[in-house]
């Protein structure tokens, strides 16, 4: 590679250098090298630790959580750019209203849900004024309950109207003709829905599908608030094994972002097989 | 009678598409419907489709279409759901209709082997020839067995040397399905030789709905006789000197297709040869005759610019209106 060529490149290889740099010091780190106070112990030991019980149920917790709240997102994304697209012309630029949250931080969003979801918030509040219950404090808990219901209804709020923008950016190149076609021959919404739409609109549902959970799998804010303690989200944990801590925790810190980031790195390639085989014959359009 | 339409009208942002349109097709019948592009045709299906709703006038169908009599329209580019397979396409209808799994496989199969397509049930739309895909969207049209099937070009994207053959598939299927059949086209000749009858529509109007040798023989304007083929325009004088009919008198015209009219080699005849132009399987001749130009289809090769002829004309026609 010439020089010109290597200069031509640099945009793109300095981000991609400084992650690889991260990367490399973060695996360093989880061995034992590279500490800021020496480690005791054997190299390993950061990654023998991951197995303890409330690692590995915060693990599948954070897991859940993630793919909770994509499933959610998907489903209510798909479901309201479905609507949208159906829209008149007349109505469709009213309809540009559910791109509201998308301008929302995420920690604003998790506000709002602790605002209407807490003991003492709006629908405890409502239920109690409408006399479904005593107290506000009898409403069914909805928050810190253990399920992460909280978590995914705020992750799913805030993804809703990404997956709802990159679905209709697909389906502004669906024909609605076939829309009639399956009308004709029969079909009802609901199987309009899944044989002539959702299919159109897998790519995008793959790439945000991807591109969310692996957020919600490791993000910060949301969890920050709204977490449970135990079993809390991984991002929260590795948060306090660096923060709030002993120094001497560092590799057990760096070997769990480690197996995060091989956990995101497995499943991007996992899907991406699994979509290939299933679809590598319709895609030659 | 299966559908009759009355005085339909269709207008888009106030420009008028369809004005006063008319007619009825019966069972069993296949009409075609021929005009230049942008007259109208794929709206006139879209409405007969119930896709869209007319503007004046009504649609009337004996026995009304239902879930088990449907209306089906076949769109030009045909619009296989690309992401099933040819056998879930063609079952497509049937599985709306939630027939039992057993049923529905056993009429798709017998589809698929009709229409010669067994080799591709599980292939998808993408990976099918122009061929190939008209047949799956005839397929599974036809297998909700459809009151009346309407296409909208369907020789538009096929090749030449498949659209006589398309026809014919198309009048085959049509008989042994006992439809009624509408279709839409710009192709003549694949239109004469599938239809019972014909309709001409020109400015938004059906200007002539007839059999197809009635159309092409006694069309009832100029303006329908010229979208059909070349026309001779031929005062009476001449048109007697050639043998031909002449009941409008003197001061009228006749009108003879370029293959109504005949030329015999003759050094001492009347007409001068001024071009010949090879058109594969007939020749193409310019002649003057009298001071008049006209246009000759011949079988024979035997004259060349500025050769002499006697000329005869064997078929020729008066219209009923005069052009607009």
């Amino acid at each position: 590679m010439d020089r010109r060529a290597a200069l031509s490149l640099s945009p793109a290889a300095c981000p991609l250098a400084l992650v690889l740099a991260g990367l490399g010091l973060t695996v360093a780190q989880s061995f034992g090298f590279f500490l800021p106070v020496p480690a005791a112990g054997g190299r390993f030991d950061g990654y023998a630790a991951l197995l303890a019980p409330h690692l590995v149920a915060s693990f599948a917790f954070s897991a859940l959580v993630a793919l909770a709240s994509v499933l959610l997102s998907l489903a209510c994304g798909t479901l309201i750019a479905w609507r949208i697209w159906q829209l008149s012309p007349k109505l469709k630029p009213l309809a540009l209203v559910y791109k509201v949250p998308l301008i929302l931080p995420h920690i604003a969003v998790a506000f709002i849900v602790l605002i209407v979801f807490s003991g003492s918030g709006v629908l405890a509040s409502a239920g109690h004024a409408l006399g479904l219950v005593a107290t506000p404090a009898d409403f069914p808990a909805i928050l810190f309950s253990g399920n992460g219901l909280g978590l995914i209804l705020a992750y799913a709020l805030k993804e809703t109207p990404f997956v709802t923008l990159m679905v209709l950016a697909l389906l502004a190149r669906l024909d609605p003709r076939l829309v009639q076609a399956a009308r004709m021959l029969g079909a009802s919404g609901t199987r309009v829905f899944f044989t002539i739409a959702v299919p159109h609109v897998r790519p995008a549902l793959e790439a945000s599908g991807i591109i969310l959970f692996l957020y919600a799998f490791g993000a910060y804010d949301i969890p920050a608030l709204l977490s449970e303690s135990s079993p809390g989200m991984l991002s929260i944990t590795v948060f306090d094994l660096i923060f709030q801590r002993d120094l001497a925790l560092r590799p057990r810190a760096m070997a769990l972002l480690v197996v995060m980031f091989l956990f995101a790195a497995a499943f991007i390639w996992a899907y991406v097989r699994l979509a290939a085989r299933l679809s590598s014959r319709e895609r030659k359009l | 009678m299966l559908c009759r339409l009355e005085g339909i009208a269709k207008s888009f942002d106030g420009r008028p598409v369809l004005s006063e349109v008319s007619f009825d097709v019966a069972p069993g019948e296949i009409v075609s419907i021929v005009g230049p592009s942008g007259v109208g045709k794929t709206t006139l299906l879209t409405l007969i489709a119930g896709l869209a709703t007319p503007d004046a006038g009504r649609i009337v169908f004996d026995p009304p279409p239902g879930r088990h009599n449907p209306v089906i329209l076949v769109f030009q580019d045909w619009l296989l759901f690309p992401h099933i397979s040819v056998f879930d396409n063609v079952a497509f209808g049937l599985k709306a209709r939630g027939l039992p799994r057993a049923e529905v496989k056993r009429r798709v199969a017998g589809q698929l082997d009709y229409f010669g397509l067994s080799d591709k049930a599980h292939d998808f739309p993408a990976e099918l020839s122009a061929g190939q895909k008209q047949r799956v969207a005839l397929a599974r049209a036809l297998v909700v067995q459809p009151a009346l099937l309407l296409l909208d070009e369907p020789f538009a994207n096929l090749d030449r040397n498949l659209r006589l053959s398309t026809a014919a598939f198309i009048k085959a299927t049509q008989r042994a399905f006992g439809i009624s059949l509408i279709a839409v086209t710009h192709d003549l000749e694949e239109a004469f030789a599938m239809s019972d009858r014909l309709g001409v529509m020109l400015g938004g109007r059906l200007a002539q709905l007839g059999s197809v040798a009635e159309i092409y023989h006694r069309p009832a304007s100029l303006e329908v006789a010229r979208f059909l083929g070349p026309v001779n325009r031929i005062p009476a004088a001449l048109a007697l000197e050639l043998g031909a009919a002449c009941p409008g008198g003197e001061g009228a015209e006749v009108f003879a297709r370029p293959e109504g009219l005949t030329l015999t080699p003759d050094p001492a005849g009347p007409a001068e040869v001024l071009e010949q132009v090879f058109a594969g399987h007939y020749i193409v001749y310019r002649v003057r005759l009298r001071g008049r130009e006209l246009t000759v289809y011949s079988l024979s090769d035997g004259l060349v610019p500025g050769d002499r002829a006697r000329m005869a004309c064997h078929a020729s026609f008066t219209h009923t209106e005069e052009p607009s």
